[in-house]
């Protein structure tokens, strides 16, 4: 008996929540639209990165990267190499010293004999490094993970060239030597757990051992080294880095890299957008549940002499609520359900990419728990607010409800009543005529029901900052004000000496050129000194940047440049060494120590976030140099100047230094482009659906006043005209409220985001672009509310008016 | 324009609801004529159409077929601003609820289409002043600044009247202007009703109550959207109502009703 009451409790709700679903086909379309779009995001986002997570880890297992790993470049001392693995036995695992060839791209060119097709691979602005497998571990595999060993004459490309040349087996590569064309056979592709990130700025080709030994006699290439450690279980890489880089006589001539850091970047160049799509559903998610409460209180307010009705023959509020609640939970979990299922294919044409680049991640139980999860949250949210909505039936009197037909008790009746008596009393409508009444009336309609009108502003507000916050960031890195947060000044020209025998002599050739060139001025050096110091985890070594440092060059967040005695550090290194404005710090080149001040700290991007400046003026035996110059004349062309230079000096590295940020940050801005691409196209579409919606139920309400002013003598236009105004009054204040906020608090935002990715970065100024996100951004918002009313009062024109009264 | 004149006419008018299934044919070709002056009841059973009559002849609704002319203008023909303004600047509405803006006070809810109509100024000035007066004479000045939800029902239907009077229209029409309030309430305001249409201004009311419909001229009776019969009833005085009110009965009777 129970059972069956029970039962017939559930199939009642359910007619009731279908009949709803049927009658207001509009707004529930338009709900669960924004429902399922939350949820989407949600679940793809949150797949990509469990698929990402697994398929960074699945290379690991098969390509056993280092943990710890130091590039070198130029002569190494084996047998020091050695005593620092004796000495740190317990700690070392395995170790390798892998020795490269880098060949520049512009000398390395590819044909098909089958078709005859050929090009080059002059574009890539990689390194390619060739180089024979290794025994133990760090390998390159092919895509089942296996171990790849070419034979004599054979050659396994990156991925990358895979991708991007189309290069597959069959195909021949030649690299020009200086001894003439080296031809190898390409058999495969290979991955690379260490060079797999589309960030990383290097990539390695695979040859047999009897290949390299003829690629290094033949000359042309720069030789490079990276010792490699694998540690053991437990142990820490920034110990052994801190550990290497105190021990002395071991080739530090490079860039060092825990195998943390590896993941970290390929967390965010290849899972940016992941992360990004997962802030979109947040915002979406906080959108539908606005939505929700509007709608639940509209449609409480719209049955309220039902609801009255209910309670007076002694149904219990919670039943009551049921009844509502059902319909709402439906459409969650349809949501979720259709949400869930869009995903999956989203996330597989997502994930095609990052399986090429890294591995196939192996399918676990948390595949599908990360998904569900997520999906799981969003449904038990939305379900958990409508019941909080809904817990307002239980405030609902019978008497107001069936007598006055009104949600609210007498106390709040009568509070109303006052507001609106006061609100009236200060229209002063006969201010204006003519056709000014009209605007008149928006203005005092906002004023009376703006509590109403909320959803509107709120959502455009989070929408403005949805869409302008991705847009900053892009605008920013890609300012050419940003090479200031790469520690560099904002100079026309910019030559790297590094990483090679006899940069002192490359140094001074190259300077004493630009000097003499008529077309540059204002060329300036700067020296890579190598010092070491104290930090948390031991003795360290510090390179500092030697040189006259200007103002504005630098992003200092806190303290100021340099003096005589005096040391600037990085963020990352002021955290390593521990020093804040004003500490000392003790610092070792080898043969003196000296102890420097600590005048500023700055933001920096470069070498994984870790440098310092000094001042003053080194011209020999530093490890490295960085020229800058400027344009005499600056509409000239730096990079013709550039490409000059390049090749009278071909190991300088000189570039124009917008290309040296372009390739620093290309992956990451070109990936944050695709964000704030989705967040636009999102963004806006919501738009116009929420404004619909609003309207839809707005208008639903605004019936008889719209009859009456018909009578009265208004045309549908100028009705229109009325819902037009206010609509775009509340748009407009929403996205100024929204510009303002991702300006500000978007601005700390972002810092705290890119703080806490430990690049370097732990104060950024947006760098936006006005024209874009101050002119087009709020014109494009103000056209989604445009074409909300536009759709929503199409049918007005032709209504019957009596209708409506 | 002379009393006897026709004012408002309509020829071969029908309204046809295509958004049932099947189409609902509510007026079958009705012709209608208003003398201007005249005050003129329409009557009939629910859903007999009446409301529809009274809103396809006043521009509110688009009619399916026929034509309405007011004052020798085509009303059908007419574009929506046009409609409109001649509903702003010839015709007068008031409703069976008041249908105010609940966030204007009392007499800025009348001013409006009396401000809508006036260019700045002087016009201005006289369409405030006319609204004062018009407030004063059907004895709801004292509520001037009060919100609508402080009134009671008698009080904004008089609120109404004035409002529809505030332009000056030569027609006014009501549809069933009593059917919420009780029979005191009721009174006053057909109190105002017969005094706005000694002053000359024609009136086309529809009612259900015979008692609020021996105020008119003349009664027409519509039975399923068509005009079934009519009854001429001459000047209302005081002194004979309710001889009038047990003529209607009778003759309503016999038609059904
Ligand atoms: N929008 C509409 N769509 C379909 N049918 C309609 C529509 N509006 C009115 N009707 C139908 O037209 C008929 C006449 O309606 P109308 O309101 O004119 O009647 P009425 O005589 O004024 O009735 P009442 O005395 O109840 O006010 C009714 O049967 C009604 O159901
Ligand atoms: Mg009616």
């Amino acid at each position: 008996m129970r059972s069956t009451t029970v039962k017939n409790g559930e199939r009642l709700y359910l007619r009731y929540a279908y009949n709803d679903l049927s009658r207001n086909k509009g707004v529930n379309a338009a709900l669960i639209v924004i429902l399922i779009l939350s949820a989407f995001l949600m679940a793809t986002g949150s797949m990509v990165i469990e698929r990402l997570a697994g398929s960074i880890s699945r290379l690991s297992e098969q390509g056993k990267p280092p943990d710890f790993l130091q590039m070198h470049l130029g002569d190494y001392d084996r047998a020091a190499l050695e005593r620092f693995a004796a000495d740190h036995e317990s700690e070392i695992a395995a170790w390798l010293v892998e020795e490269m060839l880098g060949f520049d791209s512009a000398s390395l060119t590819w044909e098909r004999p089958s078709t005859g097709e050929n090009g080059d691979l002059a574009a890539s602005r990689i390194d390619n490094l060739f180089v024979t497998q290794n025994a133990e571990f760090d390998f390159l595999v092919d895509w089942t993970g296996g171990v790849v060993r070419p034979a004599a004459g054979e050659v396994y490309v990156p991925v990358l060239y895979e991708q991007q040349y189309g290069l597959t087996a069959g195909d021949v590569l030649t690299i020009s030597t200086d001894a003439g064309p080296h031809r190898l056979e390409v058999r495969g592709s290979v991955k690379d757990a260490q060079m797999a990130a589309s960030l990383s700025p290097s990539s390695r080709f695979l040859i047999h051992p009897e290949d390299f030994e003829a690629l290094a006699r033949a000359g042309g290439a720069v030789p490079e080294i990276i010792a490699e450690y694998r540690l053991t279980a437990g142990s820490d890489a920034n110990a052994i880095q801190t550990a290497y880089e105190g021990a002395g006589g071991l080739p530090t001539n490079g860039q060092p890299v825990t195998g943390q850091q590896l993941r970290i970047i390929s967390m965010i160049s290849d899972g940016l957008v992941a992360f990004a799509l997962v802030f979109i559903s947040l915002v979406l998610v906080a959108i539908a549940l606005l939505n929700l409460r509007f709608v639940i209180s509209g449609s409480l307010e719209d049955e309220v002499h039902e609801i009255g009705a209910m309670k007076a023959i002694g149904i219990p509020d919670r039943a009551i609520s049921a009844l509502y609640l059902t319909k709402y939970s439906i459409l969650a979990l349809v949501a979720c359900v259709v949400g869930g299922l869009l995903a999956v294919v989203a996330a597989n044409a997502l994930t095609q990419s990052i399986e090429t680049s890294y591995a196939q991640a192996p399918v676990g139980i948390w595949t599908f728990l990360v998904p569900l999860i997520a999906l799981a949250a969003v449904y038990v949210i939305v379900v958990a607010i409508c019941r909080g909505v809904l817990g307002r039936v239980k405030k609902i009197e019978v008497v107001n409800a069936l007598v006055h037909g009104s949600t609210l008790d007498e106390k709040q009746t009568a509070r109303r009543a006052k507001r609106e008596a006061r609100w009236v009393r200060r229209t002063g409508l006969a201010s204006s005529s003519g056709a000014g009444v009209n605007r008149r009336l928006a203005l005092l309609d906002l004023r009376a029901e703006g509590r109403a009108w909320v959803l509107v502003p709120v959502v455009f507000g989070l929408t403005a900052v949805l869409i302008t916050l991705p847009a900053n960031l892009v605008s920013t890195f890609e300012s050419p004000q940003f090479v200031t947060y790469l520690g560099a000044p904002e100079r026309d020209l910019r030559a790297d000496v590094q990483f090679q025998q006899g940069v002192d002599d490359v140094k001074d050739r190259l300077v004493a050129a630009m000097a003499d060139d008529d077309r540059l001025t204002d060329v300036q050096t700067y020296a890579y000194v190598d010092y070491s110091a104290d930090s948390a985890d031991g003795r360290a070594r510090l390179r500092v940047e030697v040189g006259n440092h200007v103002d504005g060059a630098i992003r200092f967040s806190q303290g100021g440049l340099p003096q005589d005695g005096q040391i600037a550090l990085s963020i990352l290194n002021a955290e390593k060494y521990q020093v804040g404005v004003g500490d000392d710090l003790t610092i070792d080149d080898g043969d003196e120590s000296i102890t420097v001040q600590v005048s500023g700290i700055y933001q920096d991007l470069t070498a994984g976030g870790q440098t310092a400046k000094m001042p003053g003026e080194v011209t020999e035996g530093a490890s490295a140099y960085t020229v800058f110059a400027d344009l005499a004349d600056d509409g000239a062309d730096p990079a013709g100047i550039a490409d000059e230079y390049g090749e009278q000096f071909p190991t300088a590295g000189v570039k124009p230094t917008q290309e040296y940020a372009r390739e620093t940050l290309g992956v990451l801005i070109d990936s944050m482009r695709g964000a704030a691409w989705i967040a636009l196209v999102f963004g806006l579409g919501v738009a116009v659906l929420i404004t619909s919606l609003f309207l839809k139920l707005r208008l639903t309400r605004d019936r008889p006043k719209m009859g009456v002013l018909s009578a009265i003598g208004f045309s549908a236009n100028e009705i229109v005209g009325q819902v037009r105004t206010k609509t775009l009054l509340v748009v407009a204040a929403g996205t100024v409220v929204g510009l303002v906020f991702a300006a500000t608090a978007g601005q700390s935002l972002a810092s705290a985001a890119l703080a806490a990715a430990q690049l370097g970065i732990t104060d950024l100024t947006f760098i936006p672009n006005p024209w874009l996100v101050y002119v087009l951004y709020p014109l494009l918002l103000l056209g989604a509310g445009h074409l909300g009313v536009a759709l929503l009062t199409a049918g007005i024109r032709r209504a019957d008016k009596s209708q409506w009264l | 324009m002379s009393q006897g004149t026709v004012t408002l006419e309509s020829r071969e008018l029908s309204k046809t609801y295509y958004s049932t299934d099947p189409p609902t044919e509510v007026l079958l070709g009705i012709d209608l004529s208003v003398r201007a002056g005249e005050f003129l009841v329409i009557m009939g059973a629910s859903g007999s159409g009446k409301s529809t009559l009274l809103y396809s002849i006043s521009g509110m609704d688009k009619p399916t077929s026929g034509n309405v002319t007011l004052e020798g203008r085509e009303l059908t023909s007419l574009s929506d601003a046009e409609m409109s303004n001649v509903r702003l600047t010839r015709m007068g509405f008031v409703f069976q609820q008041p249908h105010f803006l609940r966030n204007l006070d009392v007499r800025d809810n009348i001013l409006l289409p009396a401000l809508k109509g006036a260019a700045k100024g002087k016009d201005k000035d006289a369409a405030i002043a006319r609204v004062d007066a018009l407030m004063e004479r059907f004895g709801i000045s004292h509520i001037k600044d009060h919100g609508i939800t402080q009134v009671s029902g008698g009080q904004l239907q008089r609120a109404s009247i004035c409002r529809a009077l505030a332009g000056e229209p030569s027609v006014l029409f009501a549809d069933e202007p009593t059917g919420a309030l009780n029979s005191s309430m009721s009174d006053e305001v057909m109190d105002a009703l017969t005094d706005v249409h000694r002053d000359g201004t024609t009136i086309v009311m529809v009612t259900h109550d015979p008692g609020v419909a021996a105020r008119g001229d003349r009664v027409i009776y519509l039975r399923d959207g068509a005009l079934v019969d009519a009854n001429e009833m001459g000047p209302w005085q005081p002194d004979t109502a309710q001889q009038r009110e047990d003529d209607l009965l009778t003759w309503l009777r016999e038609l059904g009703f």
